[in-house]
């Protein structure tokens, strides 16, 4: 009972993670401010205002209507909108009336509301057709930052929104892949040291088998992310390119397998090869990206998630994700080593 | 045949080296049908590639093209059985030379086949789909480029070869398991190419000739440690 502690172990870290990734909310976000084309017929902004509306992503507009603030910022000017209704959590109807001249085309939308605490959508709002003079100063607006008021919640990022509960189930992938490869990469040495007995080959088996299955499931879960994020199933970009050609080596690795009878000599044979693979592999996931540019997450030389996009809710669920998937990869290796020894007993 | 015998007990591993590689060129050089084929697939390769993009071919195409032709060469040379790879050939060697001499000879004489036939794609490559793009030293940077491509190129294949022909897998084995290993090589080669092409500096993008040379070490390096295993029964 005691050494199957860490199956357990997994399954609840897997079962918890699930949850997490299913039950915790998204934090609040803007998503963007468009102008409807019609005037806001409100007699107190004067004729000359515009209507604007206000969307905004897991937002709780409707809660407090009346303390919800909209702010336009560009530089050191503000400028507060006028909120004319709230129609739900996330849409609003906002009036413009600013004059024609102004410091700026470009500005930030800030929201305030004691819910979501203060929010921003950076150069929001483009107003192509005023007059820019930079001298002008707006008349000084005295705003205080909310401080947001939420439940336990995965943070907003910007065009990733929902998604980001797929690093959960994506990242993981990967990880367990290159431990499972390592754990193959291992036996594949200690193989050529014992070149009578095949038993270290049939661990390298396993592990690439295991293995490669979440790689495919790690290319899965990222073309999904990618449809969603990028606009296509898949794009060019190094860390993709090298995922995917990782996932051929071994593929190969498979098919020499096959295309070798005699035990001994099969052993010896992707023993070598596996050594090239796990090589290529660690030069194609950790080095290559460091190299080039890249759009995946994290860019900028890491090929991984940057330590400042990961807040506190994420690294509640993520680390228990990579531990749990690695464990739950380790558990099917050994079923797998153990299925394919009990066949060659049976035969 | 001139020289000391490889089996000769006083016969240092330099010489037997020396010897594996020369024995490995006038194998090859016996076979005169075999080069023709490798000379002709090379220029039929370019010659296709003409018909396809024509000398209209924009800077982009030009290198994606230059790399491809090279890379299918390379791996039309390599694809064949040589007289040494038989079993009977083997296990006479096995006795007389050791297991890394004759991947260094190995890897010898595929470096300096490949680079004889990277000078004749490139000249076939520049004769058919022409040298706009390539003004004064950039024509030299590029070859080099080649040069160093094929080398790591090379000493990757010298091993998948070894170990296709240890599989009795045919040549498609070669392809299964040689092209997505080579993707690396050919990423970096690609981008050296298309900054050479764009203009920039040879010293500015030196750095990717550097990972070659390190990657074709690296590969050299494997085989040279790896091979024992491979050859022994």
């Amino acid at each position: 009972m005691a050494q199957n502690i860490w199956k357990t172990a997994g399954f609840a870290l897997i079962a918890y993670v699930l949850i997490m990734v299913f039950a915790v909310p998204m934090g609040p976000g803007l998503l963007e401010l468009r102008e409807t084309g019609e005037n806001t017929n409100e007699v107190v902004l004067g004729s000359n205002a515009l209507e604007y509306h206000l969307t905004g992503f897991g937002t709780h507009w409707s809660e407090d209507p009346e303390q919800l603030q909209v702010i336009l910022r560009s530089k050191k000017n503000l400028a507060l909108l006028n909120v004319i209704e709230v129609l739900d959590d996330t849409h609003a109807r906002i009036g413009l009336s600013l004059p024609y001249s102004l410091p700026s085309k470009s500005w930030d939308v800030l929201i305030n509301h004691p819910i979501d605490g203060t929010l921003l959508l950076e150069n929001g709002l483009f107003l192509s057709d005023r007059f820019v003079d930079e001298s002008i100063v707006l008349p000084k607006v005295s705003i205080v930052e909310a401080e947001p008021n939420l439940p336990f919640h995965f943070p907003y990022q910007p065009s990733i929104l929902e998604t980001i509960r797929n690093l959960m189930l994506h990242v993981p992938m990967w990880f367990t892949m290159f431990v499972l490869m390592g754990i193959a990469f291992v036996a594949s040495i200690r193989q050529l040291a014992t070149p009578k007995a095949i038993a270290e080959d049939e661990k390298a088996e396993a592990a690439v088998k295991v293995g490669l299955l979440f790689g495919l499931l790690g290319l899965t879960t990222g073309s999904v992310w990618a449809r969603f994020t990028w606009g296509a199933w898949w794009v060019d970009d190094p860390q993709l390119n090298g995922a995917l050609v990782t996932v051929l080596v071994y593929s190969g690795y498979m098919v020499l397998r096959n295309s070798l009878e005699s035990e001994r000599l099969r052993a010896r044979l992707s023993a070598v090869y596996n050594l090239f693979a796990f090589i290529i592999l660690v030069i194609l996931l950790m080095v290559l990206p460091r190299f080039s540019e890249s759009l995946h997450p994290g860019k900028g030389g890491n090929p991984g998630f940057n330590s400042y996009d990961l807040d506190s809710a994420l690294r509640a669920a993520f680390y228990p994700a990579v531990l749990g998937w690695i464990l739950i990869g380790i558990w099917m290796y050994r079923i797998n080593l153990r299925f394919t020894r009990l066949n060659k007993q049976l035969r | 045949m001139t020289g000391s015998s490889p089996s000769s007990r006083k016969a240092s591993s330099w010489t037997r080296y020396v010897y594996l590689t020369r024995h490995a060129f006038q194998m090859e050089l016996r076979q005169k049908n075999g080069l023709a084929g490798l000379v002709l697939f090379a220029i039929a390769a370019v010659y296709t590639c003409y018909q396809v993009a024509g000398s209209r071919a924009d800077a982009d195409a030009w290198n994606a093209l230059a790399w491809v032709v090279l890379l299918f060469s390379a791996f039309n040379a390599v694809s064949k059985s040589w007289p040494d790879d038989s079993p009977e050939m083997r296990n006479y060697l096995i006795h007389v030379v050791r297991p890394h001499e004759w991947i260094l000879a190995r890897i010898t004489f595929f470096c300096l086949l490949l680079c004889g036939l990277t000078c004749i794609v490139f000249l076939a490559f520049t004769l058919f789909l022409g040298t706009e793009h390539l003004s004064g030293n950039q024509g030299l940077a590029f070859f080099g480029g080649m040069q160093l491509t094929a080398m790591a190129m090379a000493s990757l294949l010298a091993m998948i070869q070894a170990l296709a022909v240890r599989a009795n897998g045919g040549f498609g084995l070669i392809a299964v398991l040689g092209l997505p290993l080579i993707i690396p090589v050919i990423l970096i080669a690609t981008r050296y190419g298309m900054e050479i092409l764009n203009g920039v500096a040879f010293l500015d993008t030196a750095h990717n000739l550097l990972f070659l040379a390190t990657l074709s070490a690296g590969f050299g390096a494997l085989g040279y440690i790896l091979f024992p295993y491979l050859w022994s029964d």
